[in-house]
């Protein structure tokens, strides 16, 4: 009886301990780099949203519509900020490109479409926020010149093993473009 | 062609439900427990996650003790594999019971169930589920 309980506990701390980690993971904004192509979230070379928020979303994907609508709420709040959904079922070529593992799955791209942040599973409200208007665009020029000093985000800091790589057919990117 | 909803709630409890059966019967050495829970999640792939007797349990439950919790609307075909899933490894846990009279097998198979229902209904986070979606599209990639 005692061993049997002693599994028991062993079970239990074994849940404890993967939904610890499974935790630590879940929507957690991480710096990555890599470019979005125009055509492939539907914006015009010519356009400069101050930011872009790409999520990858799934058919029977529950999360995916708790994500969404976080986005688009900081969209409407946010002026010339973009959200731009892509169904990774429907869109397997650009998930495999942008290397989804799982949905939701969402982007953060500068004006340029430079990728700042990743964030897979349900990403808070206070952690797109936090992207969105943090001190740090991985070094680079904030789009909404914000450089007023901010906590800094969790996880800030550690790359993406799974950075984004520019896709070898797209053309060099030249700097000449007027930033936004 | 929209998928079926059920209660997210519902399914969490009847995840809660069946990993304390699990559990309680694996300390007091209960193996018809297996089973039972088995053709509990079985009743539940066959004719919808909406007939299962856990998910009944918790609406039962919530109707008796007015208990103010809300329907959190969820599509169907992720945890219903979630269910397949877990109704195959009671299967082969019943197997290891009753057929090749091998309660270590039995209770294994029993306890890795448990340990998954516990997860789902403490954390939410949906093992087979997610299972489900990788697979999905793993198979839609397959077929592009």
């Amino acid at each position: 009886m005692i061993t049997r309980l002693l599994v028991v506990a062993a079970v239990l701390a074994a849940c404890g301990a993967f939904a610890a980690w499974w935790r630590s993971r879940e929507g957690r904004m991480i710096a990555a780099d890599g470019f979005f192509e125009h055509a492939d979230v539907g914006i015009g070379p010519r356009e400069r949203p101050a930011a872009v928020l790409v999520e990858f979303s799934g058919e029977n994907c529950a999360p995916c519509t708790t994500v969404e609508t976080r986005l688009q709420k900081l969209a409407a709040e946010l002026p010339d900020v973009r959200v731009v959904s892509i169904d990774a079922g429907e869109r397997l070529d650009l998930a495999d490109r942008y290397r989804v593992r799982r949905v939701p799955t969402v982007f953060v791209t500068d004006p340029q479409l430079r990728v700042i942040w990743r964030a897979s599973g349900v990403v808070s409200e206070e952690a797109l926020r936090g992207a969105l208007l943090g001190p740090d665009w991985a070094g680079r020029p904030h789009p909404a010149g914000v450089e007023a000093e901010r906590p800094r985000l969790p996880g800030r800091g550690i790359r993406s093993r799974g950075t984004l790589r520019r896709p070898r057919r797209a053309k060099p990117r030249t700097p000449a473009r007027p930033p936004a | 062609m929209a998928a079926r909803m059920i209660d997210r709630n519902a399914h969490r409890w009847g995840a809660g439900i069946s990993a304390v059966a699990l559990l309680v019967g694996y300390a007091l050495d209960l193996s018809w427990m297996v089973p039972l829970i088995g053709v509990a999640l079985g009743i539940g792939v066959l004719f919808g996650l909406r007939y299962s007797p856990l998910g009944a349990a918790y609406r039962f439950a919530k109707r008796i003790f007015k208990l103010d919790l809300p329907v959190i609307p969820e599509e169907e075909p992720p945890p219903r594999f979630a269910q397949v899933m877990g109704f195959a490894m009671l299967g082969l846990g019943t197997i290891g019971f009753y057929v090749l009279d091998n309660p270590a097998m039995g209770w294994t198979f029993g306890l890795i169930v448990a340990a998954l229902q516990t997860l789902l209904a403490v954390t939410g986070i949906c093992v087979g589920c997610e299972m489900y979606l990788f697979g999905k599209r793993l198979s839609a990639k397959g077929a592009a």
